[in-house]
């Protein structure tokens, strides 16, 4: 069969990105020229495209690493040609709601390392800050450069079955995949051209550069032009090729920890022509691998002595350290709350509502319900450490049971959101497959975030888990201008 | 650049050269040892070979008891085949970004038919397969780094890595001859010069006269052999001082400084005098010069000067310590 | 047109101050031409940020730092559809000035016509309000021969005046900046009897060099009310008629009522007070 028809599809109970609600096929305008472009195509133009598309992704090397694999096979990211449309008007209530999140979270930061107003003014529990796994006691006290913790943060959105976006969750340390929306982007170009002139498209290349001048806006040497670099873990982390393409993208070092030293407070890099002073780090690693001598001592990833150059404030960390706060599953369940103490007004967009199973009546609930929720570990990220409840084991929800019980600051439950589905390319004709959407939120002079970002895809039938790891694809995401 | 990736283009570009030189070795050794079989002269050239490329007591320790099994595959030998391709590719991911898409992809064909499960297999059936691929490999490699990269600083590092080992193969090559205990028979010679591809440039010039003399004088002398001593030292002298910056003649660094006088002594010495002094002696001296070049090369481009007190005194083997 | 402003306030203390009590009035104002979609006030050091809408309808966010800080930072984000509110090819002219005395008993018009913290009606101001009027019988034409006045013969001037300087002052000097040509203005209007207010905002300047005045800070101006037509804003310090390029903040009698902080805290002046005002478009 013709795999680019719309015979069979079904939008089913789900809400759906290109038909809405409804079954009657009734297509959103704005999707419209692309749907037609897609059902104009011929099986064997199709093919053609999609053959272009996959050598364009081997060419460029655009692959990621998966782990639990001792070869560390490289993997190219899925990709699905049919992008997803988000008109004018929608993403500017997106872009605003992702503005005020990070703003309360940034502030939220700021306030729990220098006194916690909001804990004592009773809005959040102290505990839930002091006992979240990456709060950085090292960093109380200190001011970080400008004020600004949050450099890039990765606010994970989706939609539910009435089309309302809701955040899913916060990556505030290292959110990945913006080479992914990069490298989409110049391969939907090359595939549709006219079409995606035709619908204009607002553009996401300024990224690196936006990015690179957030990263100087925090150098310690305001006279002179800022030496910026990227610290990877290395050629084995899962996201060495994004590493290598933003450091590219901007021009800058791709440096491993053994390539800096830390002197007298001070860091540099070794180069050919001698030490080379750094201002600002844009890593690339956790915390706790950042250090040595502060964090975890036998991390061969980072450098001895880098933490003093930082307290010191010779040389700048994106992002700051100790955000890792903020993605703490049980945190997140806080965050309308700090919108209203910080900013004195509501979230625009909303979230998930969350059941914190250290909360005596909460995890009562959760254990008699684990059959109709999600269950997530605090503090895990990439779809590790979840229960889907309704598509469960016994066996496994008495093991979450189990591990509830023995932690309960460790889990939260949410109900089962049934994310929105978008047509995607599949074996026998386009399907429904759930998304979601990671932007991408740069804060440096300002906060800026470039129009969408990545929308990931479930590519297997009926499941909610978009990760890359799990089986999750991507998609090129087209903010419409006006 | 930073000082790692200098030193992982180096020692990528090294490895690939000394994997291409050692494949040429056993191939030729193969040849030879068939020649000899039917002149019944009994010989352990495998021996010689091992003595020159210092790996008789690896060998001893090593569990594969064939010689040119072990040369070639020994996974515990730092100077195997196989060995250096894994190397040779583990240093190319790290700079993976700095290098072009071409050179990735061969680099990385040979690493994945050399480590595939059918390989002992196909060798087995079809060695002249192995040894046409790996040094045609070299050679595209080679070809490719000079045809699709720039020519700056990372480039020129490369190329130090390539004639620093092309100088220490060849020095090799010729301390072998003086090995050997009698005088090199005419297989010896011939041998000596296809170790080095040399055979059919050695007879341009000389029109066939086979001599130890000529050998070495070739090996070590021409001027535009790029296999020769002379013409690989004389490269090294000039990378050195144009990633330096530092006029030729003069010099900023020990490397520049031992490369200028390994240089002066090619230059103005003649093969007489070397056979005077007593070859074997020479080279040595050579070699160890050039060694001694590879170690400056390090403390002045990788380590920082507080650390090279520390940095022990065999720097190959402290490196792969760092990699594995 | 969509407007994004991204306004700073930045204190510096040279030692530590406490018990600072701030009002902010930063949020752009939501009526027929002009739409708030979103705006964000934020303070650092961190604390809890409240809002309540005061007496002339602007929405004013406050806050409290009890414990010692040597800095104190306000930012406001905010985007604003704007929409032009003028037709310049049919501007309201038709108000006559003798009409005036209908508004003038009008309880909504009343503070607007008389004097205030930094206007005072005064036969001064009188007599030059009315050389400035000449023969014009019509409320608009007098009240932008007005604007046209002070923009030809009063000089923009940074720092020849302060946040305190007096319309008097500068009636008098014919210098100053925004706040003071609008408060001139506004005091010349109130001496004719033409209802006016303060308004605080900001301006897009929409020329390609940038030569307008007042986009890289807040910016103020006047507003006129026209009898049957509504109000109108007038910039002296760009000659221009208020259209879709400003965003209003709020309007009040003068400076006093609008001013984007207030407050009061203890311990020494500021070492530095750093405004930074950018206003972006994000429709071209």
């Amino acid at each position: 069969m013709n795999p680019n028809t719309f015979e069979n599809y079904q939008t089913e109970n789900f809400f759906d990105e290109m038909f809405g609600n409804s079954n009657d096929s009734n297509i959103f305008e704005f999707y419209k020229p692309i749907y037609d472009r897609i059902t104009d195509l011929t099986e064997s133009e199709f093919e053609q495209k999609k053959k272009q598309a996959d050598s364009s992704f081997l060419e460029h090397g655009v692959t990621f690493t998966v782990y639990g694999d001792d070869i560390g096979t490289e993997r190219i990211f899925p990709f699905d040609l049919v992008p997803r449309v988000i008109p004018d008007k929608e993403w500017q209530k997106v872009e605003q709601g992702l503005r005020q999140r990070i703003l309360a979270l940034n502030l939220f930061l700021n306030d729990v390392y220098h006194g916690g107003k909001i804990i004592s003014d009773g809005v959040i529990p102290e505990e839930v800050v002091k006992t979240s796994a990456h709060f950085r006691k090292e960093m109380v006290g200190f001011d970080v450069p400008q004020d600004i913790y949050i450099h890039v943060c990765g606010s994970d959105l989706i939609r539910d079955e009435k089309g309302k976006y809701l955040v899913l969750e916060d990556n505030a340390r290292c959110p990945s995949g913006a080479s992914y929306l990069l490298e989409n982007r110049e391969i939907m170009k090359k595939t549709f051209p006219r079409t995606y002139q035709k619908m204009s498209v607002r553009s996401v290349e300024e990224y690196p550069e936006i990015l690179l001048r957030s990263l100087e806006n925090l150098t310690p040497r305001k006279l002179q032009k800022p030496v910026c670099v990227l610290l990877t873990p290395g050629v084995y982390n899962s996201a060495y090729f994004e590493h290598t393409f933003l450091a590219r993208q901007m021009g800058i070092e791709i440096v491993e920890g053994k390539d800096l030293i830390a002197i007298d407070g001070f860091v540099y890099m070794r180069t050919t022509q001698g030490l080379v002073q750094v201002d600002v780090i844009y890593r690339r690693l956790d915390d706790e691998f950042l250090d040595p001598l502060f964090f975890n001592k036998n991390s061969l990833l980072g450098v001895s002595g880098l933490m003093d150059a930082y307290l010191k404030g010779n040389v700048a960390i994106a992002n700051g350290i100790g955000t890792g706060v903020v993605d703490d599953k049980v945190t997140y369940a806080y965050v309308p709350e700090m919108i209203h103490y910080y900013l004195g007004q509501d979230p625009m967009i909303e979230q998930v509502p969350t059941y914190l199973c250290w909360r005596e009546k909460d995890r009562k609930f959760v254990l008699e319900n684990l059959s109709e929720l999600v269950v997530k570990s605090a503090n895990e990220s990439g779809g590790y450490g979840m229960l889907i409840g309704n598509i469960s084991t016994q066996k496994e929800r008495e093991e979450f049971a189990s591990r509830i019980k023995d932690n309960p600051r460790d889990y939260i439950a949410q109900p089962i959101i049934s994310l929105s589905r978008h047509p995607t390319f599949c074996p026998h004709g386009v399907e429904g497959r759930h998304i979601d959407l990671r932007p991408f939120i740069l804060y440096g002079e300002d906060i800026e975030i470039v129009p969408g970002g990545l929308t990931r895809v479930a590519l297997e039938k009926n499941s909610l888990v978009v990760n890359s790891s799990q089986g999750g694809g991507s998609k090129d995401t087209w903010v419409l201008s006006n | 650049m930073l000082s790692r990736v200098a030193d992982n283009l180096y020692w990528m570009s090294r490895y690939v050269e000394r994997a291409e030189g050692v494949t040429r070795l056993v191939e030729v050794n193969r040849d030879t040892d068939l020649e000899f079989y039917a002149s019944e002269i009994k010989r352990d050239y495998w021996q010689s070979a091992l003595c020159a490329m210092c790996a008789v007591d690896d060998f001893a320790n090593d569990e594969i008891d064939d010689h040119e099994l072990f040369i070639l595959f020994s996974k515990k030998w730092s100077s195997s085949v196989l060995t250096c391709i894994n190397m040779a590719r583990e240093n190319a991911r790290m700079v993976r970004d700095q290098l072009s898409e071409e050179i990735w992809v061969e680099l990385n064909n040979l690493y994945l038919f050399l480590n595939s499960s059918t390989f002992p297999e196909k060798f087995r059936s079809d060695p002249e397969n192995f040894f046409r691929r790996t040094i045609r490999f070299s050679l595209v490699f080679q070809g490719l780094s000079d045809a699709t990269i720039h020519h700056d600083e990372g480039w020129r590092f490369m190329s130090l890595g390539r004639y620093l080992e092309r100088s220490d193969q060849t020095s090799r090559v010729i301390d072998t001859l003086t090995m050997l205990g009698e005088e090199p028979t005419r297989l010896d010679l011939i041998g000596a010069l296809r170790s080095c591809s040399a055979l059919s440039a050695y007879r341009r010039q000389y029109q066939g006269a086979l001599s130890l003399r000529n050998v070495a004088d070739f090996l070590l002398f021409s001027r535009d052999f790029p296999r020769s001593l002379r013409f690989a030292v004389s490269r090294i002298d000039t990378l050195l001082h144009e990633i330096s910056g530092v006029p030729s003649g003069n010099f900023s660094n020990e490397a520049e400084r031992l490369t200028g006088s390994a240089l002066a002594q090619l230059n103005f010495s003649g093969i007489e005098s070397l056979l005077a002094d007593g070859l074997h002696e020479s080279i040595d001296h050579l070699q160890r010069k050039l060694i001694e070049v590879g170690q400056s090369i390090f403390e002045t481009y990788v380590l920082l000067p507080f650390e090279i007190k520390n940095a022990g005194v065999a720097p190959m083997a402290q490196r792969q310590m760092q990699q594995q | 047109m969509r407007l994004y402003i991204l306004h700073k306030t930045h204190y510096r203390y040279p030692s530590p101050v406490c018990e600072s009590f701030n009002e902010l009035r930063l949020h752009p104002l939501t009526n027929d031409w002009q739409s708030c979609e979103s705006c964000f006030v934020s303070v650092l050091p961190t604390t809890q940020v409240r809002q309540y809408l005061d007496l002339n309808g602007n929405l004013v966010h406050h806050f409290e730092i009890p414990n010692d800080h040597s800095k104190l930072l306000i930012e406001s984000r905010s985007t604003v559809g704007t929409q032009k509110r003028v037709d310049f090819d049919n501007l309201p002219y038709g108000a006559t000035m003798k009409s005036l005395h209908e508004v003038e008993g009008n309880p909504n018009c009343r503070p607007y016509l008389q004097s205030s913290n930094f206007i005072d009606i005064s036969p001064g101001i009188w007599r030059m309000a009315v050389d400035i009027q000449e023969n014009s019988k019509d409320v608009f034409q007098t009240a932008y021969q007005i604007m046209e006045y002070i923009y030809l013969n009063f000089e923009y001037c940074v720092s020849t005046t302060s946040v305190n300087t007096h319309a008097n002052e500068v009636l008098e000097r014919k210098k100053g900046v925004c706040q003071d040509f609008a408060h001139a203005g506004i005091a010349l209007c109130r001496c004719l009897g033409i209802p006016a207010r303060y308004v605080s905002g900001y301006f897009y300047d929409p020329t390609r060099d940038q030569s307008m005045r007042g986009s890289g800070a807040s910016h103020a101006w006047l507003e006129v009310l026209v009898n049957g037509s509504g109000w109108f804003g007038l910039d002296p310090t760009n000659n221009r008629v208020v259209d879709d390029n400003y965003v209003i903040i709020g309007s009040g009698r003068d400076y006093r009522d609008v001013s984007p902080v207030t407050g009061t805290y203890f311990g020494r002046l500021p070492e530095s007070m750093k405004v930074d005002v950018q206003v972006k478009r994000l429709d071209s």
